[in-house]
């Protein structure tokens, strides 16, 4: 196929309604959406505190056709877990139960509920969108917030000193039966993750990168663009994890320079040429210790 | 079929009863015995229920309150540093009217380190919207928990029984375990009247703006006023069946008394001792137990209360800074009454970080009540090494 | 407590209650445009939209809509020079769709099924002199606008250059039969063995409602030398139609052929195909040389000689029997009018070039013998206006008699406007032309199209403008790199035969993935991806199935679906705001 033909590939029917309150341009919608319509109706969705706590719409609205939980920052593993083990004392075992936490929600502040319910390996998708700093309070740092970019608490002057935290290795650890990463650029390898997923029992982890146009300060128009090249420059690999140990790539990464992504997006506006070199380097150095997991668990 | 055990086992053996479906819980000493024989029952199938072995306290109440939002019957436990980690989600699980029952041991909260008992754990969380329950025997925390149940479903609000550590978790006692086809008949499986269901797939907890806000806070403030009235119908239903009930609260030898003291949890029993040794010589003096911290049975106590000259109440807990948490309580549930209706409130900080309340240390509170002509500006604290 | 507020906060609606839509400033349109090919096609051919067509696996509308345009796809698949393979966008990324033999493919496929319809006759009559390509355009296409039409033809069969200067191993000519059978089942007349002037005076005419003049250019320029009327120079127009009508002449080893277009090139490999070693001289560079590249490079690898930067200077004769060529070495200067380098010898720099065969092919004129008296003329072209009105009334000319590159796809597209403009003038009853010529070309530059005269596309289009789709308007992202299927010729100890078609073409298949490669620049091929990045979900099908509603009631302007169109068939406008 010379061009992405996806119509066949991706049902119709959406889980979700219009008139919610992303950002114009927001990734975060574009993943829910795209992981509902993997998953189907028979999905219960908690959501710990983050942009989708508004996105998903005031009282008495909702978002989504899905039954939805909003549940406090740092809950969303656990909750999910007490979702499911009641549904299935009451003895439905197909519903999916999926958690779906911002980046703060996951790699900060819901990390230990995450870690517990990956190390029971509760049957649940844990799924987080990842717009690489806490967006809905106003675009503060996270854990998630990448190495050199500037946030209303890294300023300009001295941006962000401390790469982002390597949240695929730590689920890896765990040895949950399925992790991926996405990105909503790539809907199609989106989609079947999820499905994918949907089909295996125990902990499934996936991370979707989501471009933020006002935190990231790129036009609204660019969010799915930044979300495909983050994946070309290999700043973001598409893979997937089965039991923490055999690493695959989804598909062929173009190894593009990262300085057009950077450039894009005026987080990273203050960066010098130097700095830029040394991201590239680092992004380098991870991709190259990537490929040789994926060739270890090839091997 | 009574069976001698201690008061964490009753905990146990009222879940059990109970038929809770999901229970999750983190070890804390002096609770951990609960969850220790929940386990044993889940895993060799007395209790059909999924444990989910969390790794905080805080995801504990976090996966009782996605259980509950579910549909199901949640159960968790803890003590005193667990019970403050759970704080956040103690409002999430009231406010989204969920009826999760916890149980709580007295626990004193460090630092310095201490496992011993005193209620400041519970009553710190005294605004979060939890019913609260305190228990005086290992009978009144089996019953108590299955009662506990029924509460929180019938009012939607979740349920903390309280037992003090060691007094009662440790401490054997005969206990009539019911039937299961008793207890099954007395609280049937859990319907809930909203929850996460595909078929009708609802948003819960998303967004409130200021002009609905206070409405919902109004219908919680409305379940607890009415959770009085459903435990005494619960009781008398319980009663029926068991033969034994306990009240909101527990007017004792009150009658005629000018003095009364004003006891929760396992002091009331000492207290009793005190009270009979008192009245066999001719002292006017009785009890007064609390069950029922929230919702606050005021109108009760009023009553009660209104025709001694002097209450004298036994605080195992302190707000730094003002008083025993039940003595303030008190006064102000007392204020409006007529003049001359209103009795003395006298105060006692006593028993905190597991000190024991002995009769001595109940017969000197009653004494130094006597001679008192009126309450000192600040609650009195009783049995301490100036 | 108020009516209805429930215990918890717990949802009763969904969020289409509220119009986001209200936060845009800017909001995207779907704005069709044009494809680059179908502005760079002379003949007018909507070929993205026979692409798409293709591609949806619907091969038979794609043949239709072709067939509107084009009446000979057969013929233009195998010899048309293809610009619209050098406009196509997808060149700048990993080569052009092969669109030529996408085209051959179906103009094959037409020949199977039936004739296109035509509209209800008209009542009016139209002639037509000359059948070569123009004429047979011209004919064809007022003959499915309902017109009968008469085509007189001097020579004893129909085709004009087709016929006669095309040789077989490029064009068979049962093809090109075949496609003039399909004109004439539309019931397209055509007299052969008339010529006006001669055989029929342009009085006996003036019953026809409209003539149209397509007599063709059939006379070679002369080198202008001494001697070239000695035997063995020839021009080479002449010794391909003496090779056309079944001669095979006697040319010996050395054949110089004199000239760097399709004509020179056609006299050379036809002379290899009679066993000559031809050396084709030219007086620019390879660069310059005015025929179609794969014409030029096929003839090489069957091992024709080129000296480029020469020209002749003098036929050698020893005896009167022709030897050589004196040839001048040339170099380029300055621009000319062609915006090609203009060649002049280099002084002093003669050499000798033996010869058993001149075939001169410098260019061709138009006669003027067979051209109707007191016809404007202009540039030794008969005067027309860009619809191809002459100068006379009801007179219509176009092909090679006119000013414009004497090439298949010109003379088709010239055949075409002029039926087009003759329909509008008798539809408009004699009034003059009533036709918005800018609107019915593709782009500003590209031919009109018969589809966009009978207004009766059958492909939808939304808001269509007739702006052409720069590269840059692709988000290339969404296609990966697929290589152009390159054609192979028959081997080349299979090609030394006058009648063996050396360039088969692509095999269905191939030629569909072609159709697959294609980006459909400009227009919207329902793909989706607007509709599956909107973060809002305010792009839904239409139930009709002709694209994509917006709903503005939800659509907060972020411009993704415009950014992440494939081929530029959105736009972000503040109109309506």
């Amino acid at each position: 196929m010379s061009q992405t033909m996806i119509r066949d590939a991706i049902p119709a029917a959406d889980l979700m309604t219009s008139g919610h309150l992303a950002c114009p341009g927001c990734g975060a919608a574009v993943a829910m959406r795209l992981v509902l319509k993997a998953l189907g109706p028979r999905t219960i969705v908690t959501l710990p505190a983050c942009c989708w706590s508004i996105i998903a719409g005031p009282y008495p609205q909702s978002s989504l056709r899905v039954p939805l939980f909003h549940t406090a920052f740092e809950t969303g593993g656990a909750v999910a877990s007490g979702i499911k083990a009641a549904l299935e004392m009451r003895g439905d075992t197909e519903t999916t139960v999926m958690a779906w936490a911002g980046d703060g929600g996951t790699f900060d502040i819901g990390l230990q509920a995450l870690s517990g319910a990956a190390e029971r390996d509760e049957d649940i998708i844990y799924t987080c969108y990842d717009n690489e700093a806490y967006m809905n309070t106003g675009i503060q740092r996270s854990s998630s917030t990448p190495w050199g970019a500037w946030t209303t608490t890294t300023p300009g002057n001295h941006p962000k000193t401390h790469p982002k935290k390597d949240i695929m290795a730590i689920l890896a650890a765990h040895r949950v039966p399925y992790a991926a990463t996405a990105s909503v650029a790539y809907p199609v390898d989106l989609m079947e993750k999820v499905k994918k997923a949907r089909g295996i029992r125990g902990t499934r982890f996936l991370h979707i990168l989501s471009p933020c146009p006002p935190g990231w300060k790129c036009a609204d128009e660019d969010s799915i663009r930044l979300a495909r090249l983050a994946v070309q420059a290999r700043i973001f690999p598409l893979v997937e994890v089965e039991h923490g140990e055999t690493w695959r790539l989804s598909m062929e990464h173009a190894g593009s320079p990262v300085e057009p992504y950077l450039r894009m997006q005026g987080r990273f506006r203050h960066l010098a040429d130097e700095q830029i070199s040394q991201i590239q380097a680092d992004v380098d150095a991870r991709w190259r210790a990537l490929e040789r997991r994926v060739a270890a668990s090839a091997g | 079929m009574k069976k001698v055990m201690m008061g964490n086992h009753a905990v146990s053996q009222g879940v059990r009863l109970a038929r809770a479906e999901v229970i999750s819980a983190y070890p804390i000493t002096p609770q951990t015995q609960i969850v220790e024989e929940l386990s044993e029952m889940c895993s060799d199938g007395r209790l059909s229920a999924r444990f989910i072995k969390v790794e905080s306290e805080h995801s504990a109440m976090a996966a009782c309150i996605g259980a509950a939002a579910a549909g199901a019957r949640a159960f968790t436990a803890t003590s005193s540093q667990g019970l403050a980690l759970m704080h956040e989600l103690l409002h999430w699980a009231s406010l989204g009217r969920l009826p999760v029952v916890l149980a709580d041991v007295n626990r004193a909260l460090a630092p310095g380190w201490t496992i011993w008992t005193d209620q400041n754990d519970t009553l710190s969380q005294r605004d979060t919207g939890w019913i609260q329950l305190y228990c005086e025997t290992n009978q009144e925390v089996l019953d108590t928990t299955i009662l506990a149940f029924g509460l929180a479903e019938e009012v939607d609000l979740p349920v903390m029984l309280v037992l003090d550590a060691f007094f009662l978790s440790h401490t054997s006692e005969p206990v009539d375990v019911p039937e299961p086809e008793q207890v099954d008949r007395f609280l049937p499986r859990r319907e809930a009247r909203y929850k996460l269901d595909v078929n009708d797939p609802r948003a819960f907890g998303a967004l409130t703006r200021p002009d609905v806000y206070m409405e919902m806070r109004l219908q919680q403030q409305g379940a607890m006023s009415r959770a009085d009235g459903v435990l005494g119908r619960l009781e008398t239903r319980w009663r029926e069946l068991s033969g034994r009930s306990y009240g909101a609260v527990e007017a004792y030898r009150a009658e005629g008394a000018d003095l009364l003291l004003l006891t929760s949890g396992t002091i009331t029993s000492t207290a009793r001792h005190v009270v009979d040794q008192r009245r066999n010589r001719g002292e006017a003096v009785g009890l007064v137990k609390v069950k029922m911290f929230r919702p606050f049975p005021a109108a009760r106590l009023r009553r009660i209360l209104s025709r001694a000259a002097k209450v004298a109440v036994l605080d195992r807990n302190i707000s730094p800074g003002h008083g025993g948490i039940f003595a303030e309580e008190l006064r102000s549930a007392l204020y409006d009454l007529p003049h001359g209706e209103r009795p003395a409130v006298f105060g006692y900080v006593l028993g905190l970080g597991g000190r024991d309340v002995t009769p001595e240390v109940i017969g000197d509170v009653v004494d130094r009540t006597r001679r008192a002509s009126k309450p000192e500006r600040m609650d009195l604290w009783e049995g301490v090494c100036a | 407590m108020p009516e209805g507020i429930p215990p918890i906060s717990i949802s009763s609606t969904t969020t289409l209650e509220n119009r986001t839509g209200s936060w845009k400033y800017i909001r995207p349109v779907y704005r069709d445009r044009v494809a680059p090919c179908n502005e760079g096609c002379p003949v007018g051919i909507d070929i993205e939209g026979y692409m798409n067509l293709l591609r949806e696996g619907h091969a038979d509308a794609a043949c239709d809509l072709l067939l509107r345009e084009n009446p000979l796809p057969a013929t233009t698949g195998r010899v048309c020079y293809h610009p619209c393979e050098v406009a196509c966008n997808r060149g700048h990324l990993d080569g052009a769709v092969s669109i030529r033999a996408v085209e051959r493919m179906l103009g094959d496929r037409a020949l199977q099924r039936p004739p296109p319809p035509s509209a209800q006759a008209s009542g009016r009559s139209v002639a037509v002199v000359g059948s070569g390509p123009a004429g047979l355009a011209c004919a064809y296409h007022l003959a499915r606008l309902g017109h009968a039409v008469a085509v007189f033809e001097a020579a004893p069969e129909p085709g004009g250059m087709l016929r006669l200067g095309i040789p077989d191993y490029r064009l068979p000519l049962s093809v090109l039969e075949a496609e003039i059978g399909r004109i004439r089942s539309l019931g397209v007349e055509i007299h052969c063995g008339v010529r006006l002037g001669r055989d029929m005076a342009w009085k006996e005419l003036e019953h026809f409602d409209a003539v149209f003049l397509a007599t063709g250019a059939h006379r070679s320029r002369s080198l202008e030398l001494a001697g070239e009327d000695v035997a063995g120079v020839e021009s080479g127009l002449d010794f391909l139609r003496r090779v056309k009508l079944g001669e095979r002449p006697e040319v010996g080893r050395t054949v110089v052929v004199v000239g760097g277009g399709n004509t020179a090139i056609d006299c050379a490999r036809t002379a290899w195909r009679l066993g000559a070693a031809p050396v084709v001289l030219y007086r620019r560079t390879r660069a310059e040389m005015p025929a179609i590249d794969e014409e030029v490079a096929e003839a090489q690898r069957e091992g024709v000689a080129f000296r480029f930067l020469a020209a002749p200077a003098g036929i050698e004769t020893r005896d009167g029997r022709l030897v050589g060529l004196t040839c001048v070495r040339m170099a380029l200067g300055e621009a000319d009018a062609s915006g090609r380098r203009r060649p002049s010898p280099i002084p002093g720099s003669e050499f000798f070039v033996r010869a058993d065969t001149v075939l001169t092919a410098i260019g061709e004129e138009a006669g003027t013998e067979s051209w109707p008296e007191g016809i404007g003329v202009t540039n030794g072209g008969v005067t027309v206006t860009t619809m191809g009105a002459t100068t006379l009334d009801r007179t219509f000319a176009g092909g090679d008699v006119i000013d414009q590159p004497r090439t298949v796809a010109h003379a088709l597209g010239s055949g075409k406007r002029a039926a087009l403009a003759i329909d509008a003038r008798m539809r408009g009853e004699g009034a003059g032309s009533s036709v918005d010529e800018a609107a019915l070309r593709y782009g500003r530059l590209g031919n009109v199209s018969m589809t966009r005269w009978r207004a009766d596309d059958p492909i939808s289009r939304n808001g269509a403008t007739n702006e052409v789709v720069p590269f840059e308007d692709l988000n290339l992202d969404h296609y990966g790199s697929v290589p152009r299927h390159e054609i192979g010729l028959l081997p080349l100890q299979e090609s030394r035969s006058l009648a063996a078609e050396v360039n088969p073409g692509l095999p269905r298949d191939l030629a569909l993935e072609e159709a697959v490669r294609c980006f459909n620049c400009g227009v919207c091929n329902q793909c989706d991806l607007c509709m599956i990045f909107c973060p809002d979900l305010a792009i839904s099908r239409r139930a009709d199935g002709t694209g994509f509603s917006i709903d503005y009631d939800y659509c907060k302007g972020c411009g993704v679906c415009n950014a992440e169109c494939p081929r530029g068939a959105m736009a972000m406008t503040r109109e309506g705001l």
